[in-house]
């Protein structure tokens, strides 16, 4: 018998540790069918989750998982417009019927879920992303033309991080959307999820004595994010993270990064999530959030 | 001698692909061994490195390329970079600042060289004397700043080791630093 994965009907980073904690509930051997029937939406973070979790289930030599595809139309249409039923065809068996969906270029979608596994990747989704970055991102969310290159930077050490350190390949997508729940404006969000090693395995050979009986997934975050610390000796690493930090800086921008059983933010003023939050439901690799808000217009 | 070494070229010949955006560590290891190729084949005093036609600079890719290029001991050419945008100068300004360093920027506006990074006042005003009046001996730069000549020698043997002024038979000189009136 199969042992089922709820899909959270709104999926998002909130409700990703619904669906953590349900992927985790068993062994990763178990017989599993991820179950979308419910799903509303899901943001670019839900997206490349799921993948990520086929995938853990395929190099852990697991069964190969069923998925059941969203019992509504228009969801079914917008995940196969993110690309994600293409990808996810390799990773699940695929219940249910998919529509056929030509490209739109003037789509809510950026970057398409798009596979990250070698420093071409990064080349061809930097190269990919420019052209509609500069659009959203000038005439939706009112930020300057010229912070394109820095919203391309922080996708490039985003999807580097991946490359760098995860162990194996991961996934990015970037969508826009209105963010009604939190925020009431438009966002873009970058989204980057691997089912690697995680922040705790990468850094522990060089950070663990450090924190001693503290070390553990959130540490390791804490020491990634907030100390910038690295993996490598070299001291010029660990930059990655603290230049995406700095380009959220300046555009009110939120980082949020889940690794193991921890989550770190860095939290902007319109946003309440907590720095830190610890003892979550177990979850391969790490996932990475952005979300980079359309800018209030001052008065006068 | 100078020599200019156009960056896009060498990352066309490192990419496999049609992407001008200079990211990753490892396009940025392979684009700055290239450059190191290049100045050890054709050793001389000065190259510019030249930025025009590259897209994007992200942080890794700049602590690969002009970092680490700065930091490793080298040929001793003096290194100026030109052709840079405002933004990719940014991401090679968080850089420099990071390790401490200090690199030459080509300023396409008053055609000089300035320095970009951390740099003690002591230095801006020694390079920035020496652009007015270069060649320049010790003893010249000493009287021009108003210093005693064991801090005007301090400050121009710091110029040379960092590689931002070159010491010649006339005296200490900084790249394209403007032609003396007549």
């Amino acid at each position: 018998m199969s042992r089922v994965v709820e899909i959270p009907a709104s999926f998002d980073d909130k409700s990703f540790e619904q669906f953590a904690a349900s992927f985790s509930a068993g062994p990763i051997t178990d017989r599993m069918v991820f179950d979308a029937r419910p799903a509303q939406w899901a943001s670019p973070y839900g997206l490349v989750g799921m993948l990520t979790a086929g995938q853990a289930i395929k190099e852990a030599g697991g069964p190969r998982p069923d998925f059941t595809v969203p019992a509504a139309d228009d969801v079914r249409r917008y995940w196969s417009r993110t690309g994600f039923f293409a990808h996810a065809a390799e990773l699940f068996d695929l219940r249910g019927k998919l529509p056929r969906i030509k490209p739109d270029e003037q789509s809510d979608v950026l970057l398409d879920v798009t596979p990250v596994r070698a420093s071409e990747d990064v080349h061809a989704v930097v190269g990919k992303i420019q052209a509609g970055a500069a659009r959203i991102l000038t005439h939706e969310l009112g930020i300057d033309a010229k912070a394109t290159m820095g919203f391309a930077m922080a996708l490039s050490e985003a999807c580097q991080n991946i490359v760098e350190h995860a162990g194996t390949g991961g996934w990015v997508a970037v969508h826009a959307y209105t963010f009604r729940k939190r925020l009431g404006r438009r966002v873009v969000v970058i989204a980057v999820s691997d089912g690697g090693v995680g922040f705790r395995r990468s850094l522990e050979a060089t950070q663990a004595r450090r924190f001693g009986d503290r070390w553990g997934d959130a540490a390791a975050l804490e020491a990634a994010v907030i100390q910038n610390t690295s993996r490598f000796r070299d001291p010029g690493r660990g930059q990655g993270i603290a230049g995406i930090k700095r380009y959220l800086g300046r555009w009110s921008g939120k980082l949020a990064i889940r690794s193991g059983t921890a989550r770190i933010a860095i939290v902007p003023d319109w946003d309440d999530d907590p720095p830190m939050t610890e003892h979550l439901a177990p979850f391969p690799g790490a996932q990475l959030q952005i979300v980079i808000p359309a800018q209030e217009k001052s008065a006068g | 001698m100078t020599q200019t070494i156009r960056v896009d070229q060498l990352l066309r010949e490192t990419v496999q692909g049609p992407y001008c955006d200079l990211v990753t560590r490892s396009t940025g290891r392979a684009v700055r061994t290239s450059i190191q190729q290049r100045l050890s084949a054709r050793p001389g005093s000065l190259a510019l490195i030249d930025f025009s036609d590259v897209g994007l600079v992200d942080f890794s890719c700049a602590d690969e390329v002009v970092a680490k290029l700065l930091l490793e001991p080298g040929t001793g050419t003096t290194i100026v970079l030109q052709g840079l945008r405002e933004e990719q100068l940014e991401a090679i300004e968080h850089v420099l600042e990071h390790h401490d360093l200090v690199a030459l920027v080509h300023d396409p506006a008053s055609g000089v060289a300035r320095m970009v990074g951390r740099v003690s006042p002591d230095l801006r005003t020694a390079f920035f004397t020496l652009q007015q009046s270069s060649p320049s001996t010790v003893e010249m730069l000493a009287q021009r700043i108003g210093w005693a000549v064991e801090r005007a020698e301090s400050a121009l043997l710091s110029l040379v080791r960092l590689r931002l002024a070159l010491s010649g038979e006339e005296g200490f000189v900084v790249p394209l630093a403007p032609e003396p009136l007549s």
